[in-house]
């Protein structure tokens, strides 16, 4: 021990040797080179799957390609030109706003308000919380099936309910008037997103220290204080993640829509998404319906990247 | 300015009685520290006080008036979280005025008051940072200023500096005591540290399991605690306690025969014997003092030191405190005294019992 003492006293660092334990390239270089691998399986699937089809239906957006054009054929702007003069095409832009900001608005509000109930403590809480996954779990076609049935004009649920309360004296076609069917695919969106966002809302809410909202209470805040001031302004990150995830997922939306209205009563219900599959699939205009969908996917973007930098940026 | 009474107040979660049956006394412009082992009730205590949860049974009673239903904001309270529960959104001067601000307090007023308060605390230079950019004893602060000003008619602590280190515990325990003069206010302070309750508190109320085991001013408590379990708790180091068995004649022996120098009072079989740390004489002379034993570890705190010393015939070492000046080699053969007045004796059921010096002294 002494004779250590001594050396650490006067030995210069030179004379010191490197452990024979330490790794090439610094401590992390193999947990790098593992993550890589790891990645690899997940890239190649994404590069095949998605990164190269995109860019070939990038390419159509520029080309004339329908049944009277077996081979596509180079238009440049050509498309665009036409989506810009079609009122269709720019209806279904108008559709898709208005669809995204009810669909969100709805899901986020019910969300939150229903995170705020079960996040107080009442006897079968825990059953409700799982009861509240349902919508979630449950197909959207099957979805789209029981709302279809509530909306049915001559066996749904809602003009039994309506017609026995006395509010409308005959049924009514719902999914028939361009109102109605707005407020169906609506309302079937926002079945279906209230439990993802309610279980965002309640872990964010967990997470929400219980004395600083008791201190408030001590201050004087009664319920609405607690909420404005301090609930909303602890969920505020969360709210973001919310918002921008469900003004992706209701741009994109499709499966119930198609199912309820099929994008009808005439174009009432044509969102983006049915739009690009009628002019694909209906119409065989492909060349048309890679344009509309890369405006489609442009309009995506933006959120999406907010998304991923609040995303990266949190981790 | 407030009194506080407290009349049988019982609480229990589900079937768990976690108070049971508190009853006391609290004078207006009183400084009371609650202290007790945890998980005895304190935090329960105060949050019940405060209005943040409701009693069971009882009663809670402020400047005479029964408030168990009246909330928190309107009992005229305020209180000082052990977390600081501080709003981790707003700045410092917010903080400061939210129930202000909630009260419709005009911004100026607001202004003028928060101003005050920060002054006092010396948090002028920080109001408009966020309470994650402040240290501990910053946060500490602005908690405490959170609740002067409102001009609160009782303080409630909990645990306040339990999350602060050595120093900076002392630097608040100095404020605090200052704040205690200038305000006046009625405060209640839960505390788990024996220098914070001896020094601040004009009342100590001991629990233990729920109940109230003795309530005094600190020297009360520490000259004539009620029973073993206040003994045990007040003073540090633990006080010393020695089993020993009574005659006839008062006589108290230990188990190897030895005599103690001092007499139980007639008909007291089993007594224990206490003596604090202080109170207890050492020799390097085994001869010098009654008590015959080695030392066993030596601790040095600078101007003093405990000594641990296996007695022969008792049980537990005992601990002595004495200048730090004895050479004193581990395992060499000590003596230990002490003098009848400042020994404390106790019965089996752990109540004080007066020795029969004491009564002849009284007489
Ligand atoms: N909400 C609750 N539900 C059930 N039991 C509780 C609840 N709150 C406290 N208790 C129990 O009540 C007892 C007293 O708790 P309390 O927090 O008052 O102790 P304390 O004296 O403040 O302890 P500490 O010094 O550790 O803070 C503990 O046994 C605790 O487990
Ligand atoms: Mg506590």
């Amino acid at each position: 021990m002494a004779f250590a003492v001594q050396d650490s006293g006067k030995g210069p660092a030179a004379a010191l040797r490197v452990s024979p334990h330490a790794e090439r390239g610094g401590l992390k270089a193999r947990e790098r080179r593992v993550g890589w691998l790891f990645l690899a399986p997940a890239l190649i699937a994404f590069v095949a799957v998605i990164l190269v089809p995109f860019l070939r239906a990038l390419g159509l957006a520029f080309t004339r390609y329908d049944l009277q054009t077996p081979v596509p054929e180079f238009i440049g702007l050509g498309n665009f030109h036409a989506i810009l003069t079609s009122p269709e095409i720019l209806g279904s832009f108008v559709t898709t706003a208005i669809y995204v900001v009810l669909a969100t608005a709805g899901s986020v509000l019910l969300g939150l308000s229903w995170a705020l109930i079960l996040n107080q403590p009442f006897r079968g809480r825990a059953a409700l919380r799982a009861m509240s996954l349902i919508p979630w779990v449950l197909p959207s076609t099957v979805t789209a099936f029981v709302w279809g049935w509530i909306f049915n004009s001559r066996f749904g649920v809602l003009n039994a309910l309506l017609t026995s309360l006395g509010v409308i004296d005959y049924p009514t076609a719902w999914l028939s008037t361009s109102g109605g069917a707005m407020t169906a695919i609506v309302i079937t969106k926002v079945w279906f997103s209230v439990p993802l966002f309610m279980s965002f809302f309640l872990a964010g809410l967990q997470s929400l220290d219980k004395e600083q909202l008791e201190a408030a209470r001590v201050d004087g805040a009664h319920n609405l204080a607690l909420l404005r001031d301090h609930i909303l302004p602890h969920l505020k990150p969360v709210m973001l993640v919310v918002i921008v995830l469900g003004v992706i997922g209701n741009l994109q939306h499709f499966d119930t829509i198609f199912a309820l209205t099929g994008g009808g009563p005439v174009r009432a219900t044509s969102v983006l998404s049915i739009e690009v599959y009628r002019r694909a699939f209906d119409q065989w205009d492909i060349g048309m319906a890679s344009a509309v969908g890369l405006l489609w996917v442009a309009t995506i973007l933006p959120a999406a990247w907010f998304y991923l930098r609040h995303l990266l940026k949190g981790a | 300015m407030s009194s506080i009474s407290l009349k049988n107040v019982k609480k229990s979660f589900g079937a768990v009685d976690i108070l049971q049956g508190i009853d006391l006394e609290i004078a207006d412009g009183e400084f009371t520290v609650f202290v007790g082992p945890s998980g005895c009730g304190k935090s329960t205590l105060l949050r019940l006080i405060c209005g943040l949860d409701e009693v069971s049974a009882g009663e809670i009673v402020i400047d005479g008036e029964i408030v168990n239903d009246v909330p928190p904001a309107k009992r005229g309270i305020a209180m000082v979280f052990q977390n600081y529960a501080l709003y981790p959104h707003m700045s410092v001067a917010q903080n400061m005025g939210y129930s202000l601000r909630l009260a419709g307090t005009d911004k100026a007023e607001i202004e003028k008051r928060v101003g005050d308060a920060a002054a006092v605390l010396r948090l002028d230079k920080l109001l408009d940072r966020k309470p994650r950019q402040l240290s501990g004893g910053q946060r500490q602060r602005v908690a405490i200023g959170r609740a002067i000003v409102r001009k609160p008619q009782v303080f409630l602590f909990d645990e306040p500096l339990s999350n602060l280190d050595a120093a900076l515990r002392v630097d608040m325990r100095v404020e605090i005591a200052s704040l205690k003069e200038r305000l006046g206010t009625t405060m209640i302070y839960v505390t788990h540290d024996q220098v914070e309750a001896m020094t601040l508190a004009d009342k100590i109320v001991v629990m233990h399991a729920g109940r109230v085991e003795q309530v005094g001013s600190p020297l009360e408590l520490y000259r004539r605690p009620a029973n073993l379990f206040v003994a045990g708790f007040i003073g540090s180091p633990r006080m010393n306690v020695l089993r020993a068995e009574a005659d006839e004649r008062g006589t108290l022996r230990l188990e190897n025969g030895t005599v103690l120098p001092v007499t139980a009072p007639a008909g007291a079989r089993q007594v224990s014997v206490g003596i604090r740390a202080e109170h207890l004489s050492l020799s390097d002379d085994p001869g010098a003092f009654v008590l015959r034993g080695r030392a066993r570890v030596v601790e040095h705190l600078g101007s003093d030191m405990f000594v641990h010393v296996s007695v022969d015939g008792a049980s537990d070492p005992v601990i002595v405190r004495c200048p730090d000046e004895m050479e004193l080699a581990i395992g060499s053969a000590v003596s230990v005294g002490f003098e009848a007045a400042n020994a404390h004796l106790f019965a089996p059921d752990g109540q004080r019992i007066v020795s029969a010096d004491a009564r002849r002294s009284a007489a």
